[in-house]
Order: C-alpha cells, then sequence, then structure tokens
C-alpha cells in the first residue's frame, strides 16, 4: 500500500520521553510514501492542533506511553475541533489496554495501535482510514 | 491482521548469528581460551568479576522498581515490600517529577503521579521514606534531569532525622546523556547539565562516600532497540563523557571512579548478554588503566545493575515473561551483576500488580537459593563458547565506540542527534525482523493460539483521588512555609549558577531545607541555562 | 500586513491549503489556473548550504528574532524525499521550533517530492501566493544538494550560503562554483575549532577570486547559534543587502529571470513524462528523429 502525498503529523503529548515508537512509525510511514512531520517531546494538544493546521495534514497520530492516552486524546481532538480541522483524523499508538478502546473512540480516535502489531497491518489500517488503501 | 498467518507455523532452525550480528562458530574449540588474558576473578582486567569471592561473600541486591501515587501510598507499598524480604528500595518518580515540573505546572496536569511517585519537596520526601531506617536500606532512584535536587531531598530528609550522611546508600541514575538519546526526561541543554552532573559526583563523594552519585545507563538504548554490543558501546562512549568532564574539573579517576556504576538491560540471547558483561567489565577496566591512568584496582572495577525484562516482554501470552525473566536472571547473575531487577510478567502492558510483583520478587529468591547457580565464582569461566564470545562482542564494542569519537565525540553526536537517528532505524530494523519471523518472539510471532487475544486480567488503576492530594498537600506546603527563605535560597542559587567555580549542590540543599520545590529550583536554573533543544533528525 | 497583526486561524488554514494545492498541481493545473498578483513584494532570503550544516536552526533563530520585532514572516522549508519511497521526514519545522510558533510567522514545511533542482514543484508560485498574503519576509529554506544555489538564486533577493568549519564543504564549494551565487557567506557553528581559518580561506577567495560586482562585496560571517555570536552582524549584512538590491538590480530583470524559471520548472517536469512515453521504435531512431519525437511528446503528453 502507499500513502503517497499523505502528509501525517506524528507528535509526543505529555512529558512522556520514550520516543522511538514514535520515531519507528515516523520513518515507516515515510516508506510508505507518507510526508511525516514529528513534532519532538513534550508538546500540548493546543501547539499540535497548530502544527497541524498550518502544516495542512492528513492525519495526526499520537504516540503515548505513560497511560494518559485518555485525557490527551479527548484534549487533541478538542483542539483540532476548535481549529476547524475536522477533516483531519486522529490516530494514537502506545501502550493501551483494549479496555480503553470505546473510550479513545469516543473521545475522537480513528485507529487505536500497540507495539505488538506488524507495522504493516499499522500501515494499512492508516491507509484505510485515509482512503488511500 | 492474524499475525502468524503469514508466517511458517514454526521458525526454522537457530541461525549462526546472534542478535549483535556475531556469526558464532558451531562448536567453539579449545583455542578459544587464553587463561592469561581471562585472568582471575577479582583481579585485572576483571573479566571473571570484580570479587575474588563471587556471591559468596554477598549476593545482589534484590531491588523491585515501585512507586506510584502519592508519598503516602508509596510509602505502604515500600514497607510490604521489605517485609517480604527486599533488601533495597527503587523508587520510581512521576514525569512532572522527572522533568522539573510542580504538580500544579499546567504541563503537570495529567501526569501527576502516574508513573510514579510525586516528590516536589521536603514535606513529600519525609512522608515517602517515614518509618523506614536509612542507615539499612540502600535506595536507588531513577532520576536524571533532576537527579540533583531529588539527592538534596534525601539528604534534607536525613539530615533533619539526625542521621550521618556518610552512612546513606544507595544511587540516583543521574546519567543525562541517554535521557537526550532514548528516555526523554531532559531539561537543560548539555553543558550545563553535565557540570550539574559534575557536582553532583563530586559533593557526594565527600559527604555521602557509600552513595553512588551516577549510573550510567544503556538499558534505555537498549529497550529502544538497540543491540547487546551497541548498548555497551554507547554507555561507555556516555561514560568516557563523564569521566572527561570530572577529570576537566581536576577530579582525579583513582578517587571518583571508585563510584561510578551502571546500569543494563538482559535480554533473551542468553550467552550474548552474559559475555557482553565480561567484555565491558574487561574493556571498562583496561580503558580506564590506558587511557585515563587509573591505578587504584577498585577504581577499575566496573559495577552494574540490571534489569531482566523491559521490550524482551510480551503482551501476548504474557505468562510466558515469567520464564523470560528467570532465564535472563540467570543470564545477569553469570555475568556478574550487584544489583537486579526483575519485571513482572505483566509490565509489557500494565502497571504491576501486587501478585505479579510478588512472583517476580520469587523469581530472584530461587535463582538465588535454590538453582546454585551463585555457588562458585563465574561458572562460565574457560567455556570455549562463553571466552570466544566474550572476546568478540569486546571487539565489536570497540568499534561502535571508534565510529562515535570519528563522529566529534558522544556529546556531538548527541546535539547533532545523530546517535538519536541511528537508534531509530535500528528500532525499525528490529521492528520488521520481528515482523517477518526472523526474530522470534514466542506466543507474539509463532506459537500463538488459533483465537489470540491480550488478556489484561488484573489491571492495577490508580485512584483518582491522587493527583487531587497530591495537589492539596502541595498547595498547603505553598502557603505554610517560610516565603522569604525560599526566596533567599533560590536567589543564592541562581547567582552560583552563574559561577562555573561553584559547586551547586549545597545551595540546592539549602533550598530543599527552605522546602523550595522541585519546579522552584528547575525554573531558577533555566533562567540562566535555557532549555535543551531536540535535534530530531531521522 | 500590519506589524502587530497576527495571523487567524482562518488565514492560517487557507494559506496552508493553497501551498498544499500548488504542491500537488499538475503542469495542466497551473496553466489553467488564475494569476496570482502581489500587491507589493516582500523580501525573499534564500538559506542554502549542505546537509546538517544547521540551516533550519539559524533560520530559526534569525525568524524569532525579526518577529520579535514586528515583521510578519513566511517561512518555506523544503526537505529532501526519499529517492525510493517518495516519502519525506520533514524535519525542519522542529529546529525552528519556537520561531514558528509566533502569531506573526508562517512557517511551511514541503517536501522535494521529484524536483531535481533541491525545490519542490511550484516553488515560484508558492512564494508569490505567500507575498501576496502580505507577509514582510519571506524566508526559503532549500534542501542543500544538487543545484539548490543556482535555483535559488532565481527566486530569492538575498541567497545565504552556509558551510560548516573542517568539512571540506568550502572545497565543494568552491568546485561547484557555488560562492559565486551566494550573496553572504557564513560560517556555520563558529565555535568549532577550524572556524576562524575557514573563515579568513573564504574572505580571501571571495576578495580575490570570485568578486563579481564592484558595488557588492560578499561578505563572510561566523555564526554560531550555540553561542549567539555573529547574529548581529547577519542581521546588519542582511539589511545592508536589502538595500543594495534595492538600489542596483533592476526590478524588470528579476522578474524575467523568475519568470524563465517558473516556465523551466513546468517544462522539465513536462520532459520527464515526454521521456518516458517516448516507445522502444522512437528511442531506436537517429537523434534528429529521436529529438523531433521528443518535441511532439513534449506538447502532446498530458501531464500527471
Amino acid at each position: 500500500m502507499s500513502l503517497a502525498g499523505k502528509r501525517i503529523l506524528i507528535a509526543k503529548p505529555g512529558l512522556d520521553g520514550h520516543d522511538v515508537g514514535a520515531k519507528v512509525i515516523a520513518l515507516a510511514l515515510r516508506d510508505a510514501g507518507a510526508e511525516v512531520i514529528y513534532t519532538g517531546l513534550r508538546k500540548s494538544p493546543d501547539y499540535i492542533a497548530r502544527v497541524a493546521i498550518d502544516e495542512d495534514v492528513d492525519a495526526v497520530g499520537l504516540s503515548i506511553l505513560s497511560g494518559s492516552h485518555v485525557d490527551l486524546v479527548r484534549e487533541t481532538a478538542r483542539c483540532l475541533r476548535e481549529a476547524k480541522a475536522d477533516n483531519v483524523k486522529l490516530f494514537v499508538g502506545g501502550t493501551i489496554p483494549h479496555e480503553d478502546n470505546p473510550a479513545l473512540v469516543d473521545a475522537g480516535a480513528a485507529g487505536i495501535f500497540n507495539a505488538s502489531q506488524r507495522i504493516d497491518d499499522v500501515i494499512a489500517e492508516m491507509a484505510r482510514v485515509l482512503d488511500v488503501g | 491482521m492474524t499475525t502468524a498467518a503469514e508466517l511458517a507455523p514454526e521458525p526454522g532452525q537457530p541461525g549462526a548469528r546472534t542478535p549483535s550480528g556475531i556469526e558464532v562458530p558451531e562448536v567453539a574449540t579449545p583455542d578459544a581460551v587464553d587463561a592469561a588474558h581471562v585472568g582471575a576473578p577479582g583481579q585485572y582486567p576483571f573479566t571473571r568479576g570484580i570479587f575474588e569471592n563471587g556471591y559468596r561473600g554477598r549476593l545482589w541486591t534484590f531491588r523491585q522498581y515501585s512507586g506510584f501515587g502519592s508519598a503516602e501510598e508509596t510509602n505502604e507499598r515500600y514497607k510490604f515490600l521489605i517485609a517480604q524480604g527486599q533488601t533495597g528500595l527503587s523508587v520510581a518518580l512521576d514525569l512532572p517529577t522527572q522533568c522539573g515540573y510542580d504538580p500544579t505546572d499546567s504541563m503537570a496536569s495529567a501526569e501527576v503521579g502516574k508513573v510514579g511517585v510525586s516528590l516536589s519537596n521536603l514535606a513529600d520526601a519525609e512522608i515517602l521514606f517515614d518509618g523506614l531506617d536509612l542507615t539499612k536500606l540502600s535506595t536507588s532512584f531513577t532520576i536524571n534531569g533532576t537527579a540533583a535536587i531529588v539527592y538534596a531531598l534525601y539528604l534534607a530528609v536525613a539530615d533533619r532525622r539526625g542521621i550521618p550522611r556518610a552512612k546513606l546508600t544507595g544511587t540516583i541514575q543521574n546519567d543525562i546523556l541517554k535521557e537526550y538519546v532514548a528516555r526523554g526526561t531532559w531539561i537543560f541543554p548539555v553543558r550545563p547539565s553535565m557540570r550539574l552532573i559534575a557536582d553532583t559526583i563530586l559533593y557526594s563523594n565527600e559527604q555521602t562516600p557509600r552513595f553512588n552519585p551516577i549510573s550510567i545507563a544503556g538499558a534505555h538504548v537498549r529497550d529502544a532497540g538497540c543491540t547487546a554490543v551497541e548498548e555497551i558501546a554507547y554507555t561507555l562512549a556516555n561514560a568516557f563523557a563523564y569521566v572527561d568532564e570530572l577529570v576537566a574539573r581536576g577530579a582525579n579517576p583513582n578517587d571518583f571512579a571508585k563510584r561510578l556504576s551502571f546500569f543494563f538491560y538482559v535480554h533473551m540471547d542468553f550467552f550474548e548478554e552474559v559475555c557482553k558483561f565480561r567484555a565491558a567489565r574487561r574493556y571498562w577496566a583496561r580503558m580506564l588503566k590506558e587511557r585515563y591512568g587509573v591505578t587504584d584496582e577498585k577504581a577499575l572495577m566496573f559495577r552494574f545493575g540490571v534489569v531482566c525484562g523491559g521490550s524482551s516482554l510480551t503482551a501476548q501470552q504474557p505468562l510466558n515473561n515469567i520464564v523470560r525473566v528467570g532465564i535472563e536472571n540467570m543470564a545477569a547473575v553469570l555475568g556478574g551483576a550487584q544489583s537486579i531487577f526483575t519485571c513482572a510478567y505483566d509490565e509489557a502492558f500494565q502497571i504491576p500488580t501486587e501478585a505479579s510483583a510478588e512472583i517476580a520478587l520469587r523469581t530472584q529468591q530461587i535463582v538465588a537459593y535454590e538453582s546454585g547457580i551463585a555457588r562458585t565464582v563465574d561458572p562460565l569461566g574457560g567455556s570455549y563458547y562463553v571466552e570466544w564470545l566474550t572476546d568478540r562482542m569486546e571487539e565489536e564494542m570497540e568499534k561502535v565506540i571508534r565510529e562515535i569519537d570519528a563522529y566529534g565525540g558522544t556529546v556531538r553526536a548527541i546535539e547533532d542527534g545523530y546517535l538519536q537517528s541511528r537508534i531509530a532505524h535500528r528500532a525499525l530494523e528490529r521492528k520488521r525482523d520481528t515482523d517477518r519471523g526472523e526474530r522470534v518472539v514466542v506466543g507474539e510471532n509463532f506459537f500463538r493460539h488459533a483465537e489470540q487475544t491480550t488478556d489484561f486480567g488484573e489491571v492495577f488503576r490508580l485512584d483518582p483521588n491522587v493527583s487531587r492530594k497530591v495537589i492539596e498537600r502541595f498547595e498547603r506546603l505553598k502557603e505554610s512555609r517560610d516565603g522569604t527563605a525560599v526566596t533567599r535560597t533560590l536567589v543564592k542559587l541562581r547567582a552560583a549558577a552563574l559561577d562555573e567555580r561553584e559547586n551547586l549542590l549545597p545551595y540546592i540543599v539549602d533550598c530543599c531545607h527552605a522546602y523550595a520545590t522541585v519546579g522552584e529550583i528547575v525554573d531558577t536554573l533555566k533562567k540562566e541555562w535555557g532549555e535543551f533543544q531536540e535535534p530530531v533528525r531521522l | 500586513m500590519s506589524a502587530e497583526r497576527a495571523l487567524s486561524g482562518d488565514e492560517r488554514r487557507a494559506l496552508a491549503r493553497e501551498i498544499s494545492r500548488l504542491a500537488n498541481a499538475s503542469v495542466t493545473d497551473m496553466l489553467a489556473a488564475p494569476p496570482v498578483v502581489a500587491a507589493r513584494s516582500a523580501r525573499r532570503i534564500g538559506f542554502t548550504g549542505p546537509p546538517g550544516v544547521g540551516k533550519s536552526t539559524l533560520v530559526g533563530t534569525l525568524v524569532e528574532r525579526r518577529a520579535a520585532r514586528g515583521a510578519g514572516i513566511a517561512v518555506l522549508a523544503i526537505d529532501p524525499a526519499s529517492p525510493y519511497s517518495k516519502g519525506a521526514i520533514l524535519g525542519d519545522r522542529i529546529r525552528m521550533d519556537r520561531a514558528a510558533d509566533d502569531p506573526r510567522v508562517f512557517m511551511r514545511s514541503v517536501s522535494s517530492r521529484d524536483a531535481q533542482d533541491g525545490m519542490c514543484n511550484n516553488v515560484a508560485d508558492m512564494l508569490t501566493r505567500l507575498e501576496a498574503h502580505g507577509f514582510d519576509e519571506i524566508v526559503l529554506e532549500t534542501v542543500g544538494v544538487g543545484q539548490a544555489e543556482h535555483a535559488v538564486k532565481a527566486l530569492v533577493d538575498t541567497v545565504v550560503l552556509l558551510m560548516q568549519p573542517e568539512t571540506g564543504d568550502a572545497i565543494q564549494a568552491l568546485k561547484a562554483g557555488i560562492l559565486e551565487v551566494a550573496d553572504i557567506i557564513v560560517v556555520a557553528k563558529s565555535d568549532l575549532p577550524g572556524a576562524a581559518r575557514m573563515q579568513q580561506q573564504l574572505v580571501s577567495t571571495v576578495q580575490f577570486g570570485v568578486q563579481r560586482s564592484a558595488a557588492w562585496t560578499t561578505p563572510v560571517l561566523g555564526v554560531s547559534v550555540e553561542t549567539s555570536t555573529g547574529l548581529e552582524a547577519l542581521e546588519e549584512a542582511l539589511d545592508a543587502h536589502a538595500q543594495w538590491v534595492l538600489e542596483h538590480r533592476d526590478a524588470g530583470e528579476v522578474r524575467h529571470t523568475r519568470a524563465r524559471y517558473r516556465v523551466q520548472d513546468l517544462i522539465v517536469r513536462q520532459l520527464e513524462h515526454a521521456l518516458a512515453a517516448l516507445t522502444p521504435a522512437e528511442c531506436d531512431m537517429p537523434l534528429a528523429g529521436l529529438y523531433s519525437a521528443t518535441l511532439d511528446r513534449l506538447r502532446s503528453t498530458k501531464s500527471g
């Protein structure tokens, strides 16, 4: 599958500093043809939404390993809505217990991923949601 | 999306290459062993361990990592663990504490008390260690960006209780270089951070001679995806940077090197793990002797703690992790670790429960008291294969360190994002190898059940009131403390930060005694030093 | 745009989408598009130099300083595309994080995609579009490889060339004739060893070798963002060069150079399609026949 021409923002909200997952997915997305912007650490949901607007991205992928995923997804979705970026799809990856999935979907996540998934499956699912599969 | 669908039902025969890419012989031969090169236990170059009598004199420390929520709750958990036979405390701190934000800071909001205990001032520290005998316990803090402050808080607790500082034992991680590379709790730019670390080491060596003021860690780069060889090489490259900094400050490596300690992960390739420790111990001793002219044998000794588990554990079929941790625990012992932490089998996806934490500790006890592997010193020493692999790993480590030197040294490689980029690419490679089935993870990419889901079992949920309670106590403290004392000590600290010749630790200890908060101390230093700018480069 | 005015969310979104549209526009789309006219021209500054020399970091620091003094600034930063997947990591933004967060600053990363000259498709129109928005200054940061130096020369008023000490950058630049393109030469990371020597060498090269205009002497400046040195001098040089451009450069000539670049960009892309569309039989023709077949294709091939 290819994500050619798709622009995707990979962001690390909160204070969690384990960024290798974010970097791995950024590299894998590039290998699938996407144009990827990675924010670096400790970005607020508000900042992430602003970058999403300036860079006119198709999707935002949040990488969260601190356990604060529900709060951070909800807050980022709110900031995106306020910035009138409803068209931007929101994904989240990290250490996320299955039982939190409904809450995350409810908060606005269009895809939820974890480290034990195959990376090609993650890319395929993102492509499907972004409708380029 | 079935992971195993595209893979063969069973993996092939074991390949000739170790995870670090070393091609091993089908059978090792006697010419691999050069007894003189290997040396004797307790003697330079310490291939066979730093103690003449191995674990006979003293077993390793069983050090389990714990800490969550408020100081009160963590204190209760510590008392429980000690009653279970644990001999060392390991303090996990929440992210606001690690990154230098007070619990009321907007940056802290969602994370107070979440991945560790919130420790923002002396009042918290007094509660955290209440009723614990600090002269008997060795306390280890996983803290880096704010290590100097957390250490100062620990001293302040001892001071208040009238405990002589010289009696304190324990470790602060205090290794900022790997934070820039893999763990992310940096605060200040590299230069002033290096100064603060040197200040802490020098002050600690004088005030708390039994305390380890730094634990140079490879664990996090390893867990991020590096090979065993890279784990050691990157860590030793960082260690040399600290040694250079201390030597530039006029300190004598014959003295300070005695209190440098190391911290690594143990993953699943048993002999690579055993040999990486043997190789690292020998290489470190040789470099200190040859590059820095260290002559004191004690200063040449490579002392290290380990974690068994980490990213070698799986969220799929989590009970398999108990076996993995057991094997890794044995590798750590045969590699000669001084302290061992075993992960709970459910750590891949949740905060361990009391039951899973207990199994982790029992694993260590079984290895220590039932398996008999600690009975004789370095029982693998002289094995054709072990000595062959030790030599090869040492060569490979040296190669990587030379590459970093050629780049312009580790500090430069970190400032430019070169090391970070290398690690990210390695992590992607490792992930792809697992996806393709070239690296076997039982229960994850092979030997799955037809309908496999992750059973999360008993999930430990934090009391949602914890962060509210932490914040309330924090606000009460700010009202009740002597504000002028806080300001006075912070002003002095700021002035000292400007003067490179000053050691900042006495000033930070004063701030802590005055109940200045971690956030206030960090902000004071930020005013002079600024913040690290991340060199994102992929 | 007034100095006090920050960009609204709606303006940002509209501008961002315009740039995306241009990034994706085919030759046909461009030919059909209505012209964009800028009421007044902005000062255009281009930064070029080899990868890793610190362009983004320097641009970020400069933009932060200038925005703080009230200038409305747009930054267009081009990052290289992977030759294998055509995907890209757009990493400039994070390196100019604080500047990009200023409400008076609009920062946009673009991938070079298929462009061969270190630029991106329709870059000339992107710059005009930003100009039409009314920014005071537009900063263009190139990929820093290939022919970027010559392309950037056509598109901006002032070319700043960055080089790093002890990397052989200066020798390479000299060989490639790049020094002549620069209006200002910066020895970046000037706190590193070898910076002073490099600066000296460059000064003498510029003075005795490549001096091309009596009126403008290319300054060679040591700048270190890490230690905050040389930034004032660089800003003074930028202002001095802007003044020189105003006095010495012919506006008509500049306009025509940019028009040539703009049409060249389209034709180069069209030519690639044309070449790809040639049949094996056409490729076997004698040169004159192949040439005219290619020209025919150039006219008839539909652009992607």
